[in-house]
């Protein structure tokens, strides 16, 4: 009968709702539309990358914690969440080796290295695709014109003949069109209305704050209306502030990257700060670099920051009285 | 609802099939008297008690027999008469040792010659803090801090008295049944309190998942306007001193401070009721009530005199069931795991909770710095922060991030998904902390 | 413990226990900068050896003479001079290497592993010693930024000393050649280097153990 009873500390009660897998999990099913989609604009290849990068960032976590004898923790789900989010990241016509050696510099050289899950420094799927644009620049073209329902790999244009939508001069498409996501990118950037509806679910199920992705594409909101003066316009073009927001990777990379817990900061104020400092940067950047799109290193860049934001934005205990007397103090 | 301000933080746990909604409706029985009770010359925060009795020495129902010692220190009263067996240390629910008289009863429950107060109304403070002291009242809601201390007359004037009946604590419902059953007792203890200290408000603070208990004080108190009984939203921890008294009067209790500082005197409402039958009746704090909860045959609500064993509780609940796991001194949320049956119920055990092992945690994996234990912190601190400190013993770290102000409610714990003990570790940088400033203390006094 | 030191041990010492680059990370400008060929590498390498060795056995010849409050001057002016030396010949002969490699030959007046074998052997040894000492360190740093920029160019090009290596197919790795690639690369070879030195003093010590039993 007498059975021994389990000593643990308090408290003895736990939210078994809210698990490191569950809150995982959730990322995946809101990127799942998404991905529904890419395949939907860019065929089969899409369908091919998707799969290699979720594989074999899950094959690579597996690997390298059995090399160095380290528990296995595949199950929590993070390996999954990068491989989807590097695979959204790449062109249509990108080799399947791209999705394989990218999954790979994510788990191994971002993730594992830095100590595994909640020590990476960077979000490991926008490093790895920073990588493989420095490395492989020409392969990383998102000049892939999406032809929706169609199986077979879209062809790769030439690279002058197609502008994607932030090519400076570009006039091509209609706000409809990137909204719905009829236009060359990524493959999992150009849906909007699946990554908005993955960051609802997301909002709603309060697995991601609204503070960075609200501050993020309200800081680029306002940067272009400050520049253009116009909020949309059905014809002039790139130059209104709704064309800009539906272009590029603004919406996945404020809904799904900078919102990574581990590399954004972890108080309210520092939320906010992270998310208008992506907005300026990605702003600064497709005005005035050479390059048309700068949501990943914008992203990248206040990864960096996050640790000195949190320290500078730690809030003070409740009931904190700055003029503290210390003679009162003293007499107590 | 004007009356009430939401604190920062806060969970809902909950509770599961045999929580709360079992214990909330089953009314206060009188335990059997155990043959044997161990009674701890330690109950409260502060210096033990100085025994009064030794072996062989026969004692009166109410008889005192352990004398405050110090300025923060309780005395202790026999909860049974009888005789002496011995004074020695016996293991308490925190796995120390402490003195502990161990009495035979003779069931003949003599009293000692109680005296009521004469004149209660014209009770000062001086007076009523004279009385706690006399009669071993500390704070009943867990914290056992010493009455004596509590109701010295304040340096700063008090306008307002807070009825603390929130018991945000799953699977407690020893204060519900206590309001429910003793209602007319509790205001006439607050009462006397709010006559002592010159207070025009009071307010009786009550979760709202005790409907019967707020209709019923709110019908004894209809006649006094500066009585306001103040449903209070269920949110854990609701019944935190500080919470209590921002979510009723917007008042922040200064870090480090007690809500005395801001003019509010928080007395829970076991402690309004052993402070009116000390001052009606003249009887020291020998019993209180005690919820058996979760998985025991047969969940009470027990009216408990002091020292009796947690076995002879589970006995009288007709034992555990099968899948019971772990057994809490307390409350779920913060209360001890204990693993032996011999503890005696002291003035601060509000209840003894016997959970299954479903409810146990996951083994804990990395903090993936998701930010819910900032969310739910009460005290607005950075638990993951100090846990990372706590790890690396940099307990500097641990202090300049405002450690010392954790109410150990137990909430970040609760909603961490990597299942991090976040609030032990609190514990332990407090441990510390305070131990460091001792010796600090020590040093500069040498000096 | 302190023994006379032999002429191998303090050449090996240079290879391998104190290897400027991956064990004391000294002179780090030049290795991270130069090594995205193995030609430019190996020149490196081999200039900063002759100056290792050079300068080490001025010094030791001057170091009883050398007075302790100037001596960093002196052994600036020692290295500079054959810093000058290595650089006019290289523009002499093998003019290509001398433009690819352009500012850093100059810089290695101020390469932290030269002055510190000058301030931390050469002024303290023996000449013999010193020059066998400035052999070996100097081999080390050209074998390890050998081994460095072999990886860099095999992955940011697809060639070894400009030879075509890897096949036709593949796509070279436009990173590995440029600044971060280099501090990656740097830094995988260092957990690789690590991770086996740890591992062959942990046989040791197993073998050793078992030895005892």
């Amino acid at each position: 009968m007498q059975k021994k009873l389990i000593v643990s500390a308090a408290p003895y009660l736990h939210n078994h709702a809210a698990t490191t897998q569950r809150i995982m999990l959730s990322v995946v099913i809101a990127l799942l539309p998404t991905a529904a989609a890419a395949v939907w604009f860019f065929g089969g290849n899409a369908l091919m990358l998707i799969v290699v990068a979720v594989v074999s960032a899950v094959a690579a976590e597996y690997i390298w914690q059995k090399l160095t004898h380290k528990p296995v923790t595949v199950s929590d789900m993070s390996a999954v969440v990068t491989g989807l989010l590097l695979a959204f990241n790449l062109p249509a016509n990108a080799p399947w080796w791209l999705a394989a050696v990218g999954s790979f510099l994510a788990i191994i050289l971002i993730k594992q290295l830095f100590g595994g899950l909640g020590q990476n420094f960077m979000n490991p799927a926008l490093a790895a695709r920073a990588i493989l644009m420095l490395s492989w620049t020409g392969l990383m073209a998102a000049n892939v014109l999406p032809h929706a329902g169609q199986w077979a790999a879209p062809v790769a244009l030439d690279a002058v003949s197609v502008a994607t939508p932030l090519t400076h001069g570009a006039t091509g498409f209609t706000l409809w069109q990137l909204f719905y996501g009829d236009v060359p990118g990524m493959i999992g950037e150009t849906c909007k209305i699946t990554l908005l509806l993955g960051g609802v679910f997301l909002l709603v199920f309060r697995v991601i704050d609204w503070r960075i992705p609200v501050s993020f594409i309200a800081t680029v909101a306002v940067a272009y209306f400050i520049k253009t003066g116009t909020l949309y316009s059905m014809e002039s073009g790139a130059q209104n502030v709704l064309y800009q927001l539906l272009s590029g990777g603004l919406i996945i990379g404020a809904v799904f990257m900078a919102t990574d817990y581990v590399t954004s900061p972890i108080t309210g104020i520092g939320k906010l700060i992270m998310g208008v400092g992506c907005g300026v940067l990605l702003f600064v950047i497709r005005e005035f670099s050479s390059y048309p799109e700068g949501c990943s290193f914008a992203i990248l860049f206040m990864n960096v920051l996050t640790p000195l934001i949190d320290r500078f934005t730690g809030s003070k205990p409740f009931g904190f009285e700055k003029q503290e007397n210390p003679a009162k103090e003293a007499k107590a | 609802m004007s009356l009430y301000t939401r604190f920062p933080g806060g969970i809902h746990p909950h509770e599961g099939m045999n929580g709360k909604p079992v214990t909330a409706a089953l009314p206060i029985e009188e335990l059997r008297q155990p043959a044997r009770v161990t009674i701890p010359l330690l109950q409260h925060i502060g210096a033990p008690a100085k025994a009064l009795v030794k072996k062989g020495d026969s004692v009166k129902m109410g008889q005192k027999i352990g004398e405050a010692a110090g300025f923060v220190s309780a005395a202790v009263h026999s909860s049974v008469s009888g005789v002496v067996v011995d004074v020695q240390p016996c293991v308490l629910a925190n796995g120390l040792q402490a003195e502990c008289a161990i009495i035979d009863n003779d069931f003949k429950d003599e009293w000692v010659k109680r005296q009521p107060v004469k004149d209660p109304e014209k009770l000062d403070a001086k007076a009523l803090s004279e009385l706690a002291g006399e009669m071993g009242l500390v704070g009943l809601g867990g914290a056992t801090f010493p009455y004596s201390v509590k109701l010295m007359p304040p340096r700063t004037k008090l306008d307002t008295l807070i009825v603390n009946g929130a018991e945000c604590e799953p699977y407690l419902s020893a204060d519900h049944q206590l309001m429910l059953s003793k209602a007319k007792e509790i205001v006439e203890g607050a009462k006397r309190m709010q006559v002592a200290f010159g207070i025009e408000k009071v307010y009786v603070g009550i979760e709202k998942n005790k409907p019967d208990a707020i209709e019923l004080m709110t019908k004894l108190c209809e006649g006094d306007p500066s009585f306001i009984v103040a449903p209070v939203p269920v949110r854990y921890p609701q019944g935190g001193e500080k919470q209590l008294v921002y979510a009723l009067t917007k008042r922040r209790v200064k870090t480090g401070g007690l809500p005395i500082d801001k003019g509010v005197l928080v007395v829970n409402v076991g402690s309004c009721y052993a402070l009116y039958r000390a001052i009606y009746e003249g009887t020291p704090l020998i019993d209180r009530v005690v919820t058996v909860g979760g998985c025991v045959k047969r969940p009470a609500n027990y009216l408990v005199r002091i020292g009796t064993p947690v076995q002879w509780l589970l006995d009288a609940s007709e034992g555990l069931l099968p899948q019971a796991r772990m057994m809490i001194y307390g409350g779920p949320m913060m209360g001890l795991a204990i693993n032996r049956t011999d503890i005696p119920v002291t003035k601060g055990c509000s209840g003894i909770t016997v959970l299954e092992k479903k409810l146990m945690p996951k083994p804990e994996s990395s903090c993936i710095r998701c930010g819910r234990c900032i969310t739910v912190c009460p005290m607005l601190l950075c638990p993951s922060d100090i846990d990372k400190a706590m790890r690396k013993s940099d307990f500097e770290t641990a202090e300049k991030l405002g450690a010392m102000n954790c109410l150990e409610c137990g909430a970040c714990s609760w909603s961490c998904p990597a299942k991090r003990s976040l609030t032990q570790s609190c514990k332990t940088c407090k441990k510390v902390i305070t131990e460091k400033r001792r010796q600090q203390r020590q040093r500069e006094e040498a000096k | 413990m302190k023994k006379k030191k032999s002429m191998r041990s303090v050449f090996l010492n240079g290879i391998f226990g104190e290897n400027p680059i991956f064990r004391m990370l000294l002179g780090m400008c030049p290795t991270l900068a130069v090594s995205t060929a193995v030609f430019q590498g190996i020149g490196m390498g081999l200039a900063t050896t002759f100056v290792l060795v050079f300068s080490n056995l001025v010094i030791a010849l001057l170091r009883n003479i050398i007075p302790d409050k100037v001596r960093i001057p002196a052994f600036i002016v020692v290295i500079a001079t054959f810093v000058t030396i290595v650089d006019l010949m290289l523009k002499a002969f093998i003019p290509s290497l001398s433009q690819s490699l352009g500012i850093f030959i100059p810089l290695i007046v101020v390469n932290c592993i030269i002055f510190a074998r000058a301030e931390a052997f050469a002024s303290k040894n023996s000449v013999l010693l010193s020059v066998t000492d400035g052999l070996g360190m100097g081999l080390g740093f050209t074998v390890s930024i050998t081994l460095l920029s072999a990886c860099r160019e095999l992955l940011g090009n697809g060639t070894l000393l400009g030879a075509q290596v890897m096949p036709e197919t593949f796509q070279p790795m436009a990173i590995a050649l440029r600044p971060p690639g280099g501090f990656i690369m740097l830094g995988i070879l260092l957990l690789i280097i690590n991770a086996s030195s740890k591992a062959i003093v942990k046989r040791r010590e197993a073998k050793a153990k078992e030895a005892e039993l």
